[in-house]
């Protein structure tokens, strides 16, 4: 046998003596960032987090991710706006990922399969809370008072839990059997005492709620139409909006309206009405809005403020939508409307800045209508809590919605003043009930860093393949006489096509392309699949800092650390 | 041990990792280096039973400081110009032992393109079974960046540097495929560290065939080529999306498969990352004029290879990567 000298071979694998991490001037890290779904998102819901589980076909832990954030997903699934879609990273890509109804799928399959919600049942010493309005921030606050472990007394001045979701809101976007199973699944979560008909400043007093609880949350909503103030003639019988809505909404039916119908307003209770009325038969229904309908390119200030998912429907049902007008005066003959003067007007910043509305002289215009219907805005009835309202409003502390000059009272929903969405309120409710636990366990109130969510350039979009979203099956406006629900929701094929065309964003995918890419074997792939980048590890020893890795991460998942 | 500890115990987990480690860390390429993910890439897919002759070169260099070898596998290097010759002998020898591990010669572009050329067409011509891999990183990079036969037109080296006469390289990149496929062999391909799916595919499908087959793979350099060593696979990538780099397949010399470009990018995307094209950027009518001429060379690619997506081919430069939830590419 042939003797090879020492110095004409090495033994396999040698180099691994040779740590050339001592290269490296920069270092990749794993760093979970908010997708901008998440970060968009009023309820703190973290979309991305369940599309995740979703793909990977966990339906029941998808949802569990979504309740711990938000209890209501069915119900928000139907009715939110979803300012998560709008800044879905894929909407720039190709089109947002349709994670609304990812969500109401998820709240549906929860109450056909019975999935109980994560709250364990509280201990024989929990402090008690008093919560003050069953809508979507009271149910919100209740639940997550439950699941920090406390018992929570629910007051609710009419028959049933839901708010404005109730009784506002019509049963073609939301079915009542839907919003009936959601509300009565939390209600009967242990701990709860639900107390309806109980009405604060008559039934109870607020000094009785606050000597019997540990804490209090107020979230009475607004329940009052706001009146018109006008400095011109109205008739006598004028009803509100929200009042012929709330009609509408309890007995299906309204009184007729032959003829021509204008709505005043912008909001939802304005775009539900006109929407209501051409379903009762309304041959001519107008929206006088002194803002513009949803559309790209439309600045968020000058939008109207109704879901722009009912604004586009609304539109298909016949309703004619006046932009950028304003009532200047009404046309009377007698105690009886014949029309109406209308004027051109935008809202324009004033000497200080603050958006004002002007209307154009010269550019006024009649319209002929029989009937007017003043949607202008909803109030807080301050019954029994006369000394926290402030100018139509509770004023509190923006993130944890703490009473200002109080410590353990806190109040949120619609009452706040400064948003309107059940979304919204389901936050309010939620940050609340955090603060609430924070106060009662001796902790201070500090607003937490908003989370920078991953901006669309930091995604490596090479390793993604176009692919148009599911769409959901709508009825068509013809057909939409009656109670039926207009938008039908997605299938399981439908959702989980969703979520897997979900770009991941900050968070990792375990696509393999770190562990595929690097040059010098520095990272390694660990036999428990995870999705949070544990699945990874990088072998710093050997690490070069090349950046390749960060660069061909798809999610921005991977980033550059000096 | 706990399975917590035992996750992020760096040294166990390295023995524990799905795949064969042919080439393993502590080698000293550069930050970025193209070459040693491709060599990293071809041995993970033609592993474990296989040997390699190695030519001269940096993939020599740096996975072999003595006394150490980042090598796991049987590994022979003799000088630069014979690497082929020395695989054959190796295949002959493995033949006659009646054993089957298979044969790899590797070799940059200089060690395949100019130095080992006669070596390779002999080794093809006798009917080897070996698969030789060329990896193309388009200069001698281990001696300090000189041209050699597979330099494009237009980039500087050291030895091509533009100036007054001349912008850069002023002869073409030698079409090694189209040599190689003259030698009627059953198999020859072209791959790219930044398709590593059609890159692995290529591999088992040239291990499978058997007999005398080539890859060429395409192998940025940072240092070389001028570019951060994070943009290796981007840039990579970009040839292949420009069509200056088509990526081809053919067997017994006639054309059987490409990855077709589904979005053709202009030249310019890809030569702009780069300091050996800067000199194409000054703005003059000759930089303008060389700009022209590369696009022209890329567009003739296209049009020779039919590179334009929009064909059969399920994978193209877009779907070739397409990453999924956990990592099922397609090859």
């Amino acid at each position: 046998m042939t003797q090879i000298p020492p110095g004409a071979f090495a033994q396999p694998g040698t180099s691994l003596e040779f740590k050339t991490g001592s290269w490296r001037v920069q270092r990749p890290v794993h760093r979970h960032r908010a997708a901008p779904c998440h970060a968009a998102c009023p309820a703190g819901e973290d979309a991305q987090a369940y599309l995740a589980r979703v793909e990977v076909g966990d339906l029941q832990g998808a949802w569990e991710t979504l309740v711990s954030a938000n209890p209501l997903p069915a119900i928000t699934g139907r009715v939110c706006p979803h300012p998560c879609e709008t800044a879905c990273n894929r909407g720039q890509y190709d089109e947002a990922i349709g994670i609304h109804a990812v969500e109401r799928y998820l709240g549906d399959e929860a109450l056909r399969r019975e999935w109980p919600y994560p709250v364990p049942a509280p201990g024989s010493d929990a402090p008690r809370v008093a919560v003050v309005g069953a809508g979507p921030a009271g149910l919100a606050a209740a639940y997550h008072l439950l699941r920090g472990g406390c018992r929570v007394t629910l007051v609710e001045a009419l028959a049933a839990a839901g708010g404005t979701v109730r009784t506002a809101i019509p049963r073609y976007r939301l079915p009542l059997d839907t919003l009936e199973a959601e509300t009565a699944r939390l209600l009967a979560l242990p701990g709860l005492d639900f107390r309806p008909h109980t009405q604060l400043g008559r039934d109870v007093s607020l000094e009785e709620l606050r000597s019997e609880h540990a804490a209090l949350f107020l979230a009475p909503g607004r329940r009052k139409g706001q009146e018109w103030n006008a400095d011109f003639a109205i008739p006598g019988d004028l009803h509100t909006g929200l009042h012929l809505l709330e009609t509408w909404v309890a007995e299906g039916t309204l009184p007729d309206h032959p003829g021509a119908v204008a709505i005043v307003g912008g909001g939802n209770t304005a775009v539900d009405l006109s929407r209501v009325l051409r379903r009762q038969g309304v041959p001519s229904v107008h929206l006088i809005t002194h803002q513009r309908i949803p559309a790209p390119g439309v600045p968020a200030e000058d939008v109207m403020r109704a879901n722009p998912r009912e604004v586009a429907q609304a539109v298909e049902e016949g309703v004619t939508i006046h932009e950028h007008r304003g009532v200047r005066r009404l046309i009377l003959r007698g105690e009886r409307v014949v029309g109406m003067e209308l004027v051109h007007m935008k809202k324009l910043p004033d000497a200080d800045g603050r958006l004002q509305r002007v209307a154009f002289e010269g550019t006024e215009t009649v319209l002929h209508v029989d009937h007017v219907i003043p949607a202008i805005g909803q109030e807080v009835d301050p019954a029994g809590f006369e000394a926290l309202v402030e100018r139509g409003r509770i004023p509190v502390d923006p993130w944890w919605g703490r009473v200002q000059g109080q410590t353990h009272l806190f109040a949120g929903g619609d009452a706040r003043g400064d948003h309107g969405s059940v979304s919204e309120a389901v936050g309010d409710g939620r940050r609340a009930a955090l603060g609430i636990l924070a106060v009662l366990a001796g902790e201070s109130l500090e607003p937490p860093t908003p989370p920078e969510p991953v901006p669309f350039s930091d995604l490596n979009l090479h390793y993604f393949e176009p692919a148009p979203a599911a769409r959901e099956p709508v009825l068509p406006p013809q057909e939409r006489r009656g109670l039926e629900e207009v938008e039908g929701g997605l299938d399981l094929h439908g959702v989980r096509h969703e979520a897997h065309r979900c770009l991941s964003c900050g968070e990792c995918l375990a696509c393999d392309n770190c562990w595929t890419l690097c040059p010098d074997q520095a990272v390694l792939k660990t036999r428990e699949r995870a999705a949070d980048g544990s699945h990874y590890v990088f072998d710093y020893d050997y690490c070069k800092g090349c950046g390749i890795c960060a660069r061909e991460c798809p999610t921005g998942y991977i980033r550059m650390e000096s | 041990m706990s399975a917590e500890t035992a996750r992020h115990d760096a040294k166990t987990l390295r023995h524990q990792q799905p795949r064969f480690r042919g080439l393993e860390a502590g080698h000293r390429a550069c930050q970025g280096c193209g070459e040693a993910l491709a060599a990293r890439l071809v041995t993970e897919a033609a592993g474990p039973d296989v040997m390699v002759a190695n030519a001269t070169g940096c993939l020599e260099v740096f996975t072999t400081p003595w006394p150490q070898s980042a090598w796991r596998l049987p590994w022979i290097h003799s000088v630069f110009g014979n690497a082929a010759a020395v695989a054959a002998g190796m295949e002959a020898a493995l033949k006659q032992q009646g054993r089957r591990t298979r044969v790899l010669a590797f070799a940059g572009d200089g060690g395949t393109f100019d130095i080992g050329f006669q070596a390779l067409s002999g080794m093809m011509e006798r009917g080897h079974d070996v698969l030789f891999v060329c990896f193309d990183n388009e200069a001698y990079m281990n001696t300090g960046v000189q041209r050699s036969g597979s330099t494009p037109h237009a980039a500087m080296t050291n030895t091509s540097p533009p100036g007054t006469a001349r912008m850069g390289k002023r002869h073409m990149k030698k079409d090694i495929l189209a040599i190689l496929a003259a030698h009627r062999i059953p198999y020859a391909a072209t791959a790219s560290v930044a398709y590593p799916s059609d890159l692995r595919k290529k591999v088992r499908r040239a291990m499978d065939t058997g007999g005398p087959v080539f890859l060429q793979v395409h192998s940025p350099c940072p240092l070389g080529w001028g570019h951060d060593s994070d943009l290796t696979v981007q840039v990579a990538r970009l040839a292949v999306q420009t069509g200056l780099f088509p990526l081809v397949e053919m067997e017994r010399g006639e054309l059987i498969g490409t990855l077709p470009i589904r979005e053709v990018r202009p030249v310019t995307d890809y030569l702009r990352l780069q300091q050996r094209f800067r000199h194409l950027f000054a703005g003059d009518f000759r930089a303008e004029k060389e700009l022209e001429h590369l696009q022209a060379i890329a567009d003739r690619n296209i049009e020779r290879f039919e590179l334009r997506g929009g064909g059969k081919e399920r994978y193209d430069t877009e779907g070739a990567d397409t990453v999924h939830r956990g990592g099922d590419r397609w090859a």
